[in-house]
């Protein structure tokens, strides 16, 4: 079976050639039928022909007999014959010729001689003589070379004197007269047998190869078969009598089986014309009836190729069978997949907690409004991030967080009715604005959003004054791309928060210029990690109770290969924001251990840690490797830290804390007296040390207030049993004040400034000789 | 008649040489079935002798048929031919024999014909062609007609003789067959052929 495309033309093949088979097979026996019926038919025409030919044949026996017993019986012509009168008896046979038109007529008499007759002729008739001896008065038989049909009336005078013969011809003019008294066209010769093969007497032609054929059926005179000049015909033989002894004479009747079968042929033709057609009605009709059939299956078909392209499409549904159901059923799942689908893109472009659009169709939007933005028109890109937003989430709880973010939503989205605003994630917010010029439309936009959110509200019972800080990136200046754009506004965003949150700032070149750097400077730091670039400096503390450097404070230094010397302050908030400070701090530890490994037992090392090495977990790790690795008593490594440590973390940063003191690590306080300068934080953990803050030792000559507050302080820390230490020491005056104030060390360029591994070196090696000198 | 002709036959038997011997002769066609109105003639070697001529002899015609069908009469017989019919009759012969017409146009008209030469006389009428007799002339004194059983008897025939058998339908030259009787033959036996009579003979047959 062939492979369809198609339903309708599957099922048109099969039922056709279902069809075929039947219409075929009833056809053939139809066919089959007409054939048998047209040969019975042929059959019986040339039996009933060939009784005709009989009755014919006879009549014409018997008129020529009639006429030759009418002469036998004229007295005069007895007497002629009897006495052997030769003249009187040629002319009788003449005038019985002239008369009755026989063309030959003579005489057998009973002692075996003819008369009338001369040379061939008449011992042709002598052969006669037995076969009318016998009586036989009628047959074929042969004068003259030619086959006759005889016949012969005896002469009695009243004795048998002999006979009277008339022989008519059989040629072809004979046989024709015959043929049109047939109702049908017959082919209608006499046969003589003679050795072994039939010779038409009338037209002399040999007939080949049917001898036994016909000997046969003239004796049971049924019809057959025969083939005469190569055609096939139906025959019938019918014997006729002879007057010759060793010879058979047949009457043939042939019936050409082409014209016998004409009309039967014409039927069947008939037949096959209409089954054809029948078949084409049968093509046509199936093929009509399976497109009605299959038509609401090739809708189907078409609707589901149309669908996969996501085309909504909806198929037609008539009646109530089968397909109409699957179509409803198609049309039911076309409306709940396209709700599906709308639904899924809205998750796609939306948020689900506010409903605003997202990051992925503000981005889209972004990109659509940049490449579609007329000449004299610009975009202000509006960044939003709520002030403290996770001191509420932490205070007030996740539920109270995301109810502020979607009052929030619904406050910009008012605020900014007309633009497009999308919430990027956490409390990030973005509002686009189109401007046609005027620059003052983006300020009135920008204060309305902050107006809007510090209204105050209640969230979970709680009154509540939210603020937000804005960046404003404007399209094109601000960047060619959606991604610049949203950068630049970043950027902006950062500087308000810097600006002291509540505010928007517009982004500038300068604020890409900074970024840049941090960028490049993130960059350098890991290569200078790995490069070892970095290098401490060692400031003496100098120990005023014992007179001498009791400690040194581990500073970083950077040797840039390109830009030389980078100071802390500009690299370390970088590292701080990228992380980086965790293992540049690791490093510190390390290196002022090793460094301290190689000083007296008495001299500490102090080192400053950052908040954000706090946070990250693996610090106290690093501490007492860095011990164990160098073997540095734990009580001289001191630990500087700062109160903003307290900022985050809380507790974490104080079980921390005690961590390290129980292991014997020293922790001091940098920068003391400024910042918050919790008093609380004193109380809550044991620092070993303070240190006072420069600001206060610069203004303690100069400010009175300044003089007290270090007294506060030294006392404090004495009451506390804390040591205390002045930075940024410059004058001895400064240096005589601290003294007389109880301050236990100092530290400052009065002293000495940050020395390199080997100049501390030499200045521990330079105190310890002239200690010795003083002892001896 | 054939009763008188038989005893004729009889008395003539008994002067023959003391050499003669009965003889039944028995003719039958192809088929074995006794063949009548055969006539069987002797004709010896030597001691030929006449057939002694009787009182009369004649030929009837009644209801339109001759009687008899076949008669035996000497050479130098004087044959009548009564008309017993109230129709006319023409008869006649063509036979070699004796040729000769006789128109017997009234009833009980008769006319007479001296037969002067042996053979046989085939008798016809030219106005009836049913009407058929023959005439056998002999010149031997042994001649006899079959009856109805096919034997013609002979009471005295000679030794030393041909035997000829003649019968209208005959199929032999002459409606004759002849061969020669063998020494003490008592019994022959002769089979003939025999042609159709003609239709209008049928029933005189």
């Amino acid at each position: 079976m062939p492979r369809f495309s198609s339903l309708s033309a599957r099922l048109t093949a099969q039922f056709v050639l279902l069809f075929a088979v039947a219409m075929v097979a009833v056809s053939l026996s139809l066919s089959t039928a007409i054939s048998g019926i047209a040969s019975h038919q042929v059959e019986s025409q040339l039996v009933s022909s060939g009784a005709v030919y009989d009755r014919l044949w006879q009549q014409r026996s018997g008129e020529l007999q009639g006429t030759a017993q009418l002469l036998a019986r004229d007295f005069g012509f007895r007497a002629a014959v009897a006495s052997g009168d030769e003249p009187t008896m040629a002319s009788a046979l003449n005038n019985a010729k002239a008369r009755l038109h026989v063309p030959t007529a003579f005489i057998v008499t009973i002692d075996g001689r003819a008369h009338g007759l001369a040379g061939q002729e008449a011992r042709d008739a002598e052969q006669l003589w037995d076969a009318l001896d016998e009586g036989r008065t009628t047959g074929i038989g042969m004068v003259g070379g030619k086959t006759r049909q005889l016949v012969a009336a005896p002469v009695m005078a009243p004795a048998l004197l002999g006979w009277i013969v008339f022989a008519a011809d059989l040629g072809q003019p004979e046989m024709q007269s015959l043929k049109k008294l047939s109702a049908i066209p017959l082919d209608a010769s006499v046969l003589v047998g003679v050795a072994g093969q039939w010779r038409d007497a009338t037209g002399g032609r040999p007939i080949d190869g049917a001898f036994l054929a016909i000997e046969q059926h003239s004796r049971s005179s049924a019809v057959f078969d025969i083939e005469v000049d190569g055609e096939s015909a139906i025959a019938l033989a019918k014997p006729l009598p002879t007057l010759v002894g060793d010879r058979d004479a047949v009457l043939l009747l042939a019936y050409p089986r082409s014209e016998a079968l004409a009309t039967a042929r014409r039927l069947q033709a008939a037949l096959a014309v209409m089954t054809v057609l029948g078949l084409a009605l049968v093509a046509f009709g199936t093929w009509r009836a399976s497109a009605k059939i299959t038509r609401p299956l090739e809708r189907l078909d078409d609707a589901a190729g149309k669908l996969a392209t996501g085309e909504h499409v909806l198929v037609e549904v008539e009646g109530h069978d089968e397909l109409a159901r699957l179509g409803s059923s198609f049309n039911e799942m076309v409306v709940q997949i396209e709700e599906r689908e709308k639904r899924i893109a809205h998750l796609a472009f939306n948020d689900v907690l506010t409903a605003l659009p997202n990051r992925t169709m503000f981005q889209h939007h972004l990109d659509h409004q940049l490449k579609n933005l007329d000449d004299g028109s610009v975009i202000a890109l509006h960044c939003l991030d709520l002030d403290h937003f996770k001191a509420v989430n932490d205070t007030m709880g996740h539920p109270a967080g995301d109810e502020l973010l979607v009052s929030t939503a619904k406050r910009l989205s008012q605020a900014a009715r007309g633009h497009f605003v999308a919430r990027l994630g956490g409390d990030e917010f973005v509002v686009v604005q189109l401007v046609d010029q005027a620059r003052e439309e983006i300020d009135r936009l920008a204060t309305a959003l902050l107006e809007a959110v510090s209204q105050p509200q209640e969230i979970e019972g709680q009154q509540l004054v939210a603020t937000t800080s804005i960046g404003i990136a404007v399209a094109p200046s601000g960047g060619n791309g959606a991604e610049d754009l949203h950068k630049s506004a970043d950027l902006a965003l950062y500087r308000a928060k810097e600006a002291g949150r509540g505010t928007f700032a517009f982004f500038e070149e300068s604020l890409n210029k900074r970024a840049q750097e941090r960028r490049r400077v993130e960059q350098d730091l890991r290569i200078a990690l790995e490069e070892g670039q970095f290098e401490l400096y060692y400031q003496p503390l100098f120990d005023l109770e014992k007179n001498k450097v009791g400690s040194f404070e581990a500073l970083i230094r950077w040797n840039h290969p390109t830009r030389g010397l980078v100071a802390p302050a500009e690299f370390i908030p970088i590292a701080e924001e990228t992380g980086l400070i965790v293992p540049i701090g690791c490093w510190v530890i390390r290196e002022a251990c090793r460094q301290a490994a190689e000083w007296p037992d008495d001299i500490r090392v102090a080192v400053n840690v950052s908040p954000v090495q706090f946070h990250r977990p693996g610090l106290q790790e690093t501490v007492i490797q860095a011990l164990a690795a160098t073997g540095v008593a734990p009580a001289r490594l001191e630990i500087e830290i700062t109160e903003s440590v307290f900022l985050k973390g809380g507790e974490e940063t104080l079980r921390l804390l005690h961590n390290l003191r129980s292991v014997g690590v020293r922790v001091a306080l940098d920068d003391f007296g400024t910042g918050y300068s919790s008093l609380s934080y004193l109380q809550s953990f044991p620092f070993d040390k303070l240190k006072i803050d420069r600001s206060f030792i610069e203004n303690l000559l100069k400010r009175a207030g300044a003089a007290a507050v270090v007294r506060a302080i030294t006392q404090l820390a004495q009451a506390l049993g804390m040591e205390t230490t002045a930075e940024g020491v410059e004058e001895n005056e400064q240096l005589s004040e601290l003294r007389s104030q109880g301050c236990t060390s100092v530290q400052g360029f009065l002293f000495s400034k940050p020395l390199t591994a080997v100049q501390a070196g030499s200045l521990i090696g330079g105190e310890q000789r002239s200690a010795g000198r003083d002892a001896a | 008649m054939i009763k008188s002709l038989s005893y004729s036959v009889f008395l003539m038997s008994c002067a023959a040489p003391l050499a003669a011997a009965p003889l039944n002769v028995r003719v039958t066609d192809s088929g074995g079935r006794p063949v009548s109105d055969a006539v069987v003639t002797l004709h010896p070697d030597i001691g030929r002798r006449a057939m002694p001529m009787a009182a009369n002899y004649s030929v009837s015609q009644k209801d339109l048929q001759f009687h008899p069908f076949v008669a035996i009469v000497p050479v130098g017989a004087r044959v009548s031919f009564p008309n017993l019919d109230p129709t006319r009759h023409h008869v006649y012969s063509f036979s070699p024999a004796k040729k000769f017409e006789l128109k017997l146009f009234a009833k009980d008209q008769s006319r007479s014909v001296t037969f002067d030469r042996a053979g046989v006389v085939a008798l016809g009428c030219n106005i009836h062609d049913q009407m058929s007799a023959y005439i056998i002339v002999t010149d031997s004194a042994w001649t006899a007609r079959t009856d109805a059983r096919g034997i013609a008897r002979f009471t005295d025939a000679p030794a030393g003789s041909t035997m000829s058998v003649w019968h209208p339908y005959l199929r032999a030259p002459g409606g004759t067959m002849s061969r020669r009787l063998g020494p003490g033959e008592r019994t022959a036996n002769v089979a003939v052929k025999l042609r159709a009579p003609p239709m209008h003979a049928m029933d005189a047959y």
